[in-house]
């Protein structure tokens, strides 16, 4: 379960005098700071699946890298099963899979050795790293190839690899910021299926994406962030509104119609 | 940390772009030196000692008989000069390689018409052995006017030496050869050291940061429960390995092939100032280069986790070649030795620590004191390292 409240996070702008007038013109931009994120709250239970939705710049990637720790809050609340991830990092860190559309691998490493050096910082022991492995490579159907350097591998070999090592440390919720940018049709299909598999199995997820169609067919909350805040928040159904699109509903909240 | 070390050296040892310029390189560098120094000087001297030289003399008819002598050398060869002609023309030219011009007391007796002159025209420019060649002619003339004011005068033999030298200034070089040498080419060592000790270290340490940002493996890291210390910690331990195997590899390789080198081409030079060097100084030499390669291993991941992408990160560390050349050059320039200021001068002062550890002259006291400096200054930059590597501005840029 994970709770998100008020959550903000700022950066120095480093060169002000460097700003276009469109930049300036930004109510995030306060003073000497850019809010990526001023106000972000969102909740996720057990078994769903939360589609983060926004235009570029609107904040996701930041609030996502908050939320798995990689950043740190300015403002707000972030509890993962109860844990305050400001007070307690690292167990945040244990309990959050991270996976992203552009996270790479290890080229010179296998794919065995990619999932497992992970496995390796994440505490597991040898023995249990190596039967992990074994494990999620008869889940992805990777025998064939996990001993090969990855950097011989297909988008879709590249992307089960990857999906593998976010979670050989069987976290409690998974991460996914934008995991089907860039990916061919076959790679995409590997990362919905792995969404369907983390739902059946009750993990919470929390997905963010550009492609509606993906969130329309996986997705069961929808929040949708604009301007660095929570625009929207509602399940599924309600997002559709009456025979509405994707696309229209869409646009109708970004527009404050919705 | 450990695994963080383990992995990135298996990754390390994978890469042939880094070994090539921790291994292959260093071991390279030195039979090319030792060997294209030793190959070229030793063929241009054989030649300029076995070339025929093409000469010409003006005023000839006051000395034909030591004409006669040289012209009957077969390694030299007569040229007519036509009158009237721009002879240093024709030297500039190479169309002469000397030309020699005696006065009219050449051949007279030294007690009758004085002090004679040969004046010797070349271009002394280039490498050559004319003046050497030409010196035993004017040597053996000079002699045998001796023996003949000599003889004129009745000196009884045992005085000549004397007569000709009546006070000798006898020089006595307390400096061993190894000092001599070590003077001569000591700077020349730590410059090859230094460079391939961070040319060692660029390829990883550029990867290790930089290219994990541009891979995106970078943030996947960041979010496993390892503090952040502990992560650049591990990185900047397999840059170091990097840097101080390329330095082994370098002093290795130097040894190595300096005496292989030395006995094969019978360079007895090379060989000699190898074997001099007491295996103390090779062990000292390499001590002294822990700090500076973490000099180099923080400074150089520094560099590379502010740059965005690996390319990036290369364009600043070829900045860093320039900026380390200078405090080395300044070790390399005549009069700058291993004290006052020079002692503190980071870089410089242990270029010149190891100039005079090839020497022989290093005082082992004030080693400590550079060795101690070198190694704040290191643990500086590496605490600035791990300062900038916790930095969100720098990691996501």
């Amino acid at each position: 379960m994970i709770t998100v409240k008020q959550l903000a996070k700022r950066f120095r702008v480093e060169n002000p005098k460097k700003l276009t007038a469109q930049e300036k013109a930004d109510p995030r931009l306060k003073g000497p700071f850019f809010y990526s994120v001023e106000d972000v709250s969102f909740h996720c239970e057990k078994g769903q699946v939360l589609g983060l939705l926004g235009p570029n710049g609107a904040g996701k990637t930041t609030t996502l890298r908050v939320l798995s720790s990689a950043l740190k809050a300015d403002k707000g609340e972030i509890a993962i099963n109860g844990h305050n991830v400001a007070d307690s990092p690292a167990i945040a860190r244990k309990s959050i899979g991270f996976l992203s559309g552009n996270t790479g691998l290890y080229g010179r490493l296998t794919g065995r050795e990619n999932i497992s050096y992970f496995a390796r910082l994440h505490g597991m022991s040898a023995k249990e790293t190596e039967h992990r492995v074994q494990e999620l490579s008869d889940m992805l159907d990777m025998d064939a190839w996990l001993d090969r350097r990855s950097e011989h591998y297909s988008s879709g070999m590249k992307q089960k690899t990857a999906i593998a090592r976010a979670v050989v440390h069987s976290p409690s919720v998974v991460v996914l910021d934008e995991p089907t940018t860039g990916l061919d049709i076959m790679a995409t299909q590997t990362v919905m299926d792995f969404i369907r598999h983390l739902k059946a199995q009750n993990t919470p997820v929390i997905f963010s994406t550009h492609h509606l169609d993906e969130v329309a067919e996986l997705c069961d909350q929808v929040t949708v962030i604009n301007l660095g805040r929570t625009q929207y928040m509602n399940d599924i159904a309600q997002f559709r509104g009456a025979g509405q699109s994707m696309n229209s509903a869409f646009m109708n909240i970004l527009r404050g119609e919705g | 940390m450990w695994l963080v070390v383990q992995k990135e050296l298996k990754e390390l040892l994978r890469d042939r772009k880094t070994l090539f310029f921790m291994i292959a390189l260093p071991m390279l560098v030195f039979p090319a030196m030792f060997g294209a120094i030793g190959y070229f000087t030793s063929k241009a001297l054989d030649d300029a000692q076995n070339k025929v030289l093409k000469f010409a003399v003006l005023g000839g008819q006051h000395h034909p008989e030591l004409v006669q002598q040289i012209s009957d050398d077969a390694s030299f060869e007569l040229v007519s000069l036509a009158e009237p002609t721009d002879f240093k023309q024709q030297i500039r030219d190479k169309q002469l390689d000397f030309v020699i011009e005696l006065d009219a007391n050449a051949a007279g007796a030294v007690l009758d018409v004085g002090q004679s002159t040969v004046t010797l025209y070349l271009n002394d420019a280039g490498l050559n052995m004319v003046e050497t060649r030409i010196k035993e002619y004017v040597a053996t003339l000079n002699e045998n006017k001796r023996q003949q004011a000599f003889e004129t005068l009745s000196v009884p033999e045992s005085k000549q030496l004397a007569l000709l030298k009546p006070v000798v200034l006898e020089k006595d070089n307390i400096a061993e050869a190894r000092e001599n040498w070590g003077e001569k080419i000591g700077g020349l060592i730590p410059y090859m050291l230094f460079i391939l000790c961070l040319q060692g270290a660029m390829v990883p340490a550029s990867d290790l940061a930089a290219g994990e940002k541009e891979r995106g493996t970078l943030e996947t890291l960041l979010l496993v429960p390892l503090d952040r210390t502990q992560l650049v910690l591990g990185k900047f331990v397999v840059v170091l390995i990097a840097a101080i195997v390329a330095a082994l590899v370098t002093i290795f390789s130097m040894g190595f092939w300096g005496l292989m080198i030395g006995q094969g081409m019978a360079i007895t030079f090379i060989q000699d100032m190898m074997t001099q060097i007491a295996v103390i100084d090779y062990i000292l030499m390499f001590v002294m280069l822990v700090p500076v390669a973490s000099i180099f291993a923080a400074i150089l991941l520094s560099l590379s986790i502010y740059a965005r992408s690996y390319k990036e990160a290369q364009s600043y560390m070829s900045s860093l070649i320039l900026m380390v050349i200078l405090p080395i050059v300044v070790a390399m320039a005549p009069g700058i030795t291993l004290e006052g200021i020079w002692a503190w001068v980071p870089l410089t002062n242990v270029a010149l620590a190891i100039k005079e550890l090839i020497k022989g002259t290093m005082d082992y006291f004030a080693l400590m004191g550079i060795l101690t400096s070198t190694l704040v200054i290191a643990g500086g930059l590496l605490a600035f390292c791990v300062y900038w590597f916790k930095q969100e501005k720098v990691l996501f840029r």
